[in-house]
């Protein structure tokens, strides 16, 4: 019998597992827009898988990578690596190692955080490391400053192992409905005695930092340590469902909305709209894929003369970098630049890198 | 971790900060938008004394 119409709700019963119930973005750590590796990283930032926050303060330098390292057999083809090669063996009190989803609140509303219903939330997730023991995986409430922290123990070194965590939900405090930070879920990796001196806090309290990490492994005492992530799943309920896996082009574009590469690694290619307003000031229009969380901030180098505008009458000029002006969150981003242009004001042309080491994005990040 | 700050005028406005990183070839440009957590963590840098550089128009 042919099959003529498939429903939704049908496709949920047949598996029990809605769709786009991992609340973390790129869990598969399959998108990594900025580049696949990033070297000496002692502070923290977002650097190469996409959506991974890396939290780095006076904890040793590392490498972080995306990896082909993954467990067997079970559908992933990434995860994020870190590689120690400077070692941090004595932490100072205010030392911090995680790596760290920075959420929405409007993007968690459905979890009736605050209420009497509040749901729990589990915690799955694929992690192998040289350095067995016992690390805090952490969710923190930014809106009302309340923690939730669990540990759990990587038994065997240098071995895959699935966790899976569940933290009741919290009755006191709800998420703002807005887009700005209203939640971390954190993977501590090292952490100094601010954090570890209390009590661990294994149901909701209003922030104690001392509560925060107690227990938790130094992962910076070793250049020969390093620690993989992957198939990193967050969803409302006691239990933790298979992972969810989004086709590239979904992942990507759930991506986008936080950050979008235009280029990088490779010269001689278009990137936009440009002109001169004046002989001395080019304009710019980098095409925005989507509608971003807040209005962009322009990521690119500091690489001399990385871009070049092309124009009408087969001129060149040389720019290092553009300036954001007149933008919105919505489709159209502007750039300019007064301190190097030099052309003929109404010229039109269109921008373009101008080196293999240069790159542009936008960003919007939490 | 911010190096520097500068503020980019055109046409006689403040338009954006120009901002460097510490042992990083990034480079930011940042809009005057207070939801944009590059902004926040400028306004967070000028709060703990730093100071931004301001060459006019």
């Amino acid at each position: 019998m042919a099959i003529d119409k498939v429903t939704s709700a049908a496709l949920e019963t047949s598996t029990n597992q809605p769709g786009f119930r991992n609340i973390i973005i790129n869990g598969d750590m399959s998108i990594a827009q900025r580049g696949t590796s990033q070297t000496g990283t002692t502070s923290s930032g977002y650097y190469t898988v996409d959506r991974m926050y890396f939290s780095v303060s006076s904890a040793g330098t590392w490498t972080q990578t995306q990896s082909t390292d993954v467990p067997t057999g079970q559908g992933f083809s990434s995860s994020w690596k870190i590689d120690c090669t400077t070692a941090n063996g004595s932490l100072s009190a205010g030392s911090i190692l995680s790596v760290m989803h920075r959420l929405e609140g409007q993007m968690l509303q459905y979890l009736k955080k605050g209420t009497a219903n509040a749901e729990s939330l589990t915690l799955s997730f694929w992690i192998k490391s040289n350095k067995t023991g016992t690390y805090i995986a952490e969710i923190k409430d930014t809106d009302n400053t309340r923690i939730i922290s669990k540990s759990y123990t990587i038994n065997v070194a240098d071995t895959w192992e699935k966790k899976t965590i569940t933290f009741e939900g919290d009755t006191t405090g709800a998420f703002t409905n807005d887009n700005g930070l209203s939640c971390l879920v954190s993977f501590w990796l090292a952490a100094g005695t601010d954090y570890t001196s209390g009590t661990l806090a294994t149901s909701w309290e209003n922030q104690v930092s001392a509560n925060r990490a107690v227990g938790q492994v130094n992962l910076a005492d070793s250049t020969s340590n390093e620690l993989y992530l992957t198939g990193v799943q967050l969803e409302a309920g006691t239990s933790a469902s298979d992972f969810e896996f989004l086709p590239v082009d979904v992942n990507l574009d759930r991506c986008y909305r936080y950050f979008q590469m235009m280029h990088s690694g490779s010269a001689n290619k278009g990137m936009g709209l440009g002109w001169y307003s004046s002989n001395t000031n080019a304009r710019f229009v980098p095409v925005m894929k989507k509608t971003m969380r807040s209005t962009p901030s322009f990521y690119q180098t500091t690489s001399s003369d990385g871009f070049r505008l092309f124009t009408a009458g087969g001129g060149n000029d040389n720019i290092t970098s553009w300036s954001v002006q007149d933008s919105t969150n919505k489709n159209f981003a502007l750039g300019y630049n007064t301190s190097e242009a030099s052309g003929t004001g109404g010229q039109v042309g269109y921008v373009l890198t101008n080196n293999d080491s240069n790159y542009f994005g936008l960003e919007a990040e939490l | 971790m911010i190096d520097t700050v500068e503020k980019m005028y055109d046409e006689g406005r403040f338009q954006c900060y120009k901002v460097t990183y510490v042992n990083s070839i990034l480079l930011k440009s940042v809009p005057l938008d207070p939801e944009n957590t590059d902004y926040q963590e400028i306004q967070q840098w000028i709060s703990e004394g730093n100071t931004v550089i301001d060459n006019g128009e």
